[in-house]
């Protein structure tokens, strides 16, 4: 059923998809981390830690990831802050989707009832060990959802390391479409590659939803 | 040393640039508000056949990367002897891509009111017609519109993605401006500028129609 010039290089492809899972693997964790600081930052921190997030969320937000992937590339050598590629790809991926997260965990700490810190409080628990025992398991499930559909767009964005020479499914489709003039069917390819990947990921979003729903 | 006469040098460049990413981003906008309310509409039919054309079409487009979509379109289609320019094949796959989005969230805005309402607008003696006209439509719009603001933001970023394509529209100039130049630091500062600029107009205007339509969420 698939055109001959994909089962040929199928193997190839498949060995980018692998670098794209690793890709994206490597950059969820760091930008929940970061999500999770910015988002406990803006809801807790000073005004001055709290405005420094903020203009870092305007600017993150405002500034598509492809700017931002060319000024760790092209820009960042000439002050000596040489990255490697993979590793600065992940670096601006994670500092990126950071700035999503944030959002998510934001609105999932404050959906909370606030009835919770102030008994949590009147047992005599302090500020950390509240959010540490007593928020922040619940934070998890609550923003399950969302994250996870953030995930897939996370997924989707490592394609945009190929325009800076990072090896990965894109990029080894490139290749294999130049090599062998056959873009329509290679780059389908690709696309249901992607597919395959993405659209588990959304069922997953999709069943965590349903069963947030049921819970409540 | 700071470079700073070459931004003023370059400026002209930049805007030509800008216009691009501009026409790109209306373009793709105008097109995507009516092309997510025909999905939605056959994602909402009662043509079982249909709906599930739309579902498949959604499914597919939300779980692909645009950049790929952008090569398939760009490459392959010149080499299915139907050749589109970069910037068409740009403004289709921001199209097909955002119509997606777009059509879920117009779906979500119609699904999240309650069909209480519209018993109590038919239980009044109003038409069907009239209930939706007067109960439905101005709070699905409200509802809709801040989501669909959000959408042109993201639609407005991922314009830099057509760059890969050789457009000249803002992100290529500024890759352009950066090499020949060797002043990188000051381009990428200028075009994250521009972009900044761009879409903080999008966010206020999608804030103050919010701030006017707070009794209708």
């Amino acid at each position: 059923m698939l055109p001959d010039v994909l089962i040929e290089n199928l193997g190839y492809l498949l060995r980018g998809a692998v670098m794209t899972v690793g890709l994206a693997s490597a950059t969820i964790v760091p930008s929940a981390v970061v999500g999770m600081v910015l988002a406990l930052a803006k809801i807790f921190s000073g005004i001055t830690l709290r405005t420094l997030v903020e203009v870092y969320l305007y600017v993150v937000r405002g500034v598509p990831l492809l700017v931002l992937l060319f000024f760790m590339y092209f820009a960042l050598p000439y002050t000596g802050i040489d990255l490697p590629p993979l590793f600065g790809g992940v670096l601006v991926m994670s500092l990126y989707f950071g700035a999503f997260m944030a959002e998510i965990f934001r609105a999932a700490i404050l959906s909370l009832p606030r009835a919770q810190w102030d008994a949590a409080r009147s047992l005599g628990m302090r500020r950390w060990l509240i959010f540490r025992i007593v928020i922040y398991p619940q934070v998890f499930r609550l923003a399950a959802p969302p994250f996870v559909n953030t995930c897939v767009l996370l997924v989707k964005s490592t394609s945009l390391v190929s325009i800076i020479g990072l090896w990965e499914l894109t990029l080894a489709g490139r290749e294999v479409a130049e090599r062998t003039f056959a873009p329509l069917q290679i780059f389908g390819g690709v696309a249901l590659i992607y597919f395959a990947l993405c659209y588990a990921l959304s069922r997953y979003g999709l069943y965590l939803e349903e069963r947030m729903r049921f819970a409540h | 040393m700071p470079q700073h006469w070459i931004l003023a040098r370059y400026l002209p460049v930049f805007l030509e640039g800008a216009i691009v990413t501009v026409e790109l981003a209306v373009s793709a906008i105008a097109i995507v508000i009516i092309w997510g309310l025909v999905v939605a509409a056959a994602r909402l039919s009662r043509w079982r056949s249909l709906a599930l054309l739309a579902g498949g079409y959604i499914q597919l487009m939300r779980n692909t990367p645009l950049l790929v979509q952008i090569y398939f379109i760009y490459f392959g289609f010149a080499m299915a002897g139907f050749a589109l320019s970069g910037f068409g094949s740009g403004l289709l796959a921001l199209c097909l891509q955002n119509g997606a989005y777009a059509a879920e969230i117009y779906r979500g805005g119609l699904q999240s009111l309650s069909v209480k309402q519209i018993e109590g607008g038919r239980a009044l003696g109003m038409t069907p017609w009239l209930t939706f006209r007067i109960v439905v439509l101005p709070q699905a719009v409200a509802r809709v519109v801040p989501a669909l603001g959000n959408q042109f933001v993201l639609i407005l970023k991922d314009t830099s993605i057509v760059s890969a394509i050789a457009v000249g529209e803002l992100t290529h100039v500024g890759k352009l401006l950066s090499e020949r130049t060797a002043a990188t630091y000051e381009i990428f500062f200028v075009l994250a500028a521009f972009y900044l600029i761009m879409t903080s107009i999008v966010t206020t205007l999608v804030r103050l129609y919010e701030r006017r339509v707070w009794y209708l969420l």
